[in-house]
C-alpha cells in the first residue's frame, strides 16, 4: 500500500506558463526582438490593422508577423502581400496562445535581424488575456461596432492592455458608440493603458500609434 | 475550450511541482476557483477528463472548491458579494469596485505518492 503525502502548493495554475514566457522574454531582449500581441475579437480588424502598420514602418524596421488561427490561412495571405516575413500558427482548436507556443512559433518563424515580430492572436476577448505569452507589450483593438461597454464587460482583457486601438472611427457617425465614456471605461480597468482613436481602413490616427510603437521598439532595443 | 486550455496550463504547473518535489503518482488535486475568475468549475469537472488524457494523470483526481467573489464598493464602501448582487452594490447601485477576493485560480495543495 502506498502512502501518501499531501504537498502544500498555493500557487497560480498559470505558473508555469508565466515562467516560460519570462524566459522567453530574456531571450528575447538578448536578440533584440521586440514581441508585440495583438488581441481582438473577431472581426475587429487586426489584420487590416496590421497591414497599416507595417505600411507605416516597414521602411525602418525588419518585421516579421505569426498569424495565429484556429484553422484557415487567409490572414497569413493578406499579410504576405505587405512583403513581410510571416507563417501561419494553428492552435489545434485551442482558443489562445501560451508562451510555449509562441516560442514555437518564433522559432519557425526564425527572428534573426527581426526588430518587431507581431504575434496575432486567436480572435477573443477571453482565453488570449490569462496567459501571458512572452510579448513586450500587450495590445489590444477594439472596434466601434462592439460597443464602448466592452470594457465593463471583459475586464480581464482591458487590464492586461498597454495599448487599446480604438479601430474603425471612420463609422462613429453610424453607431450608439461614446469615444469618452469608452475611454473612461479603460481608464477604470486600467489606468495605465494608452488609448488611440484609429481608422485602419481610412488610416486615421495610424500614424500616432506607429510613432508609439517606433518609439517602443527603439527603447527595448537600447542596451 | 477555454476550460481546457486552463487544465492544459494546470497539468504542466502541476508537473513542475512533482518534478520539484520528486513526487511519484498524484493521487488528487486541490484547486481553488474564484467566483470571479470567469471559469465555471462545472466546466472545468466535465473538461478534466479530456485534460489529463495521455498525461502523467491520468487517474487524478480534481476536487474544485469555489471560492466567493466578495468586492468593495468604492462609492459606499459596502462589502458584497459581487455574483450574488450581478456586479452591482445592494446599497448605492455603485458599479465600481475593489475586488477582495474570487479573482484566482490556485492549486491549492496536490496528495501524492
Amino acid at each position: 500500500m502506498d502512502t501518501f503525502r499531501t504537498i502544500e502548493v498555493k500557487r497560480s495554475i498559470f505558473d508555469n506558463n508565466d515562467r516560460q514566457a519570462g524566459e522567453l522574454r530574456q531571450r528575447l531582449k538578448k536578440e533584440k526582438v521586440f514581441l508585440l500581441n495583438l488581441m481582438s475579437s473577431p472581426g475587429a480588424g487586426k489584420t487590416t490593422t496590421l497591414t497599416r502598420t507595417i505600411e507605416a514602418l516597414s521602411n525602418e524596421l525588419k518585421i516579421g508577423v505569426m498569424e495565429a488561427d484556429i484553422d484557415s490561412d487567409v490572414d497569413a495571405r493578406s499579410i504576405e502581400k505587405t512583403g513581410v516575413k510571416v507563417i501561419q500558427l494553428h492552435t489545434g482548436g485551442m482558443c489562445h496562445l501560451d508562451a510555449d507556443m509562441t516560442r514555437q512559433g518564433l522559432e519557425a518563424m526564425g527572428t534573426e535581424n527581426i526588430d518587431l515580430a507581431v504575434l496575432e492572436n486567436v480572435g477573443n476577448l477571453v482565453c488570449p488575456a490569462e496567459f501571458d505569452t512572452g510579448a513586450v507589450k500587450n495590445v489590444m483593438i477594439l472596434s466601434v461596432p462592439e460597443g464602448d461597454d466592452k470594457p465593463l464587460k471583459y475586464p480581464l482583457m482591458f487590464s492586461v492592455c498597454d495599448v487599446v486601438l480604438i479601430n474603425k472611427v471612420d463609422v462613429l457617425p453610424y453607431f450608439d458608440f461614446d469615444l469618452e465614456k469608452c475611454k473612461e471605461y479603460i481608464n477604470k480597468r486600467n489606468p495605465r493603458a494608452l488609448v488611440f482613436a484609429i481608422s485602419a481602413k481610412t488610416g486615421e490616427g495610424v500614424e500616432e500609434w506607429a510613432d508609439w510603437l517606433r518609439r517602443e521598439v527603439a527603447q527595448w532595443q537600447k542596451d | 475550450m477555454h476550460e481546457l486550455g486552463i487544465l492544459n496550463a494546470m497539468v504542466h504547473t502541476i508537473e513542475d511541482i512533482v518534478r520539484e518535489e520528486g513526487a511519484g503518482e498524484v493521487e488528487k488535486i486541490v484547486l481553488e476557483v474564484g467566483q470571479l475568475s470567469g471559469i465555471v468549475p462545472g466546466y472545468l469537472e466535465e473538461c478534466w477528463p479530456a485534460a489529463r488524457y495521455k498525461t502523467s494523470m491520468e487517474t487524478t483526481e480534481l476536487e474544485i472548491r469555489v471560492v466567493p467573489g466578495m468586492v468593495k464598493c468604492r462609492a459606499c464602501g459596502r462589502i458584497f458579494n459581487a455574483v450574488e448582487y450581478d456586479m452591482k452594490c445592494p446599497g448605492c447601485a455603485g458599479q465600481d469596485m475593489e475586488i477582495l477576493s474570487g479573482n484566482d485560480l490556485i492549486i491549492q495543495e496536490i496528495l501524492c505518492t
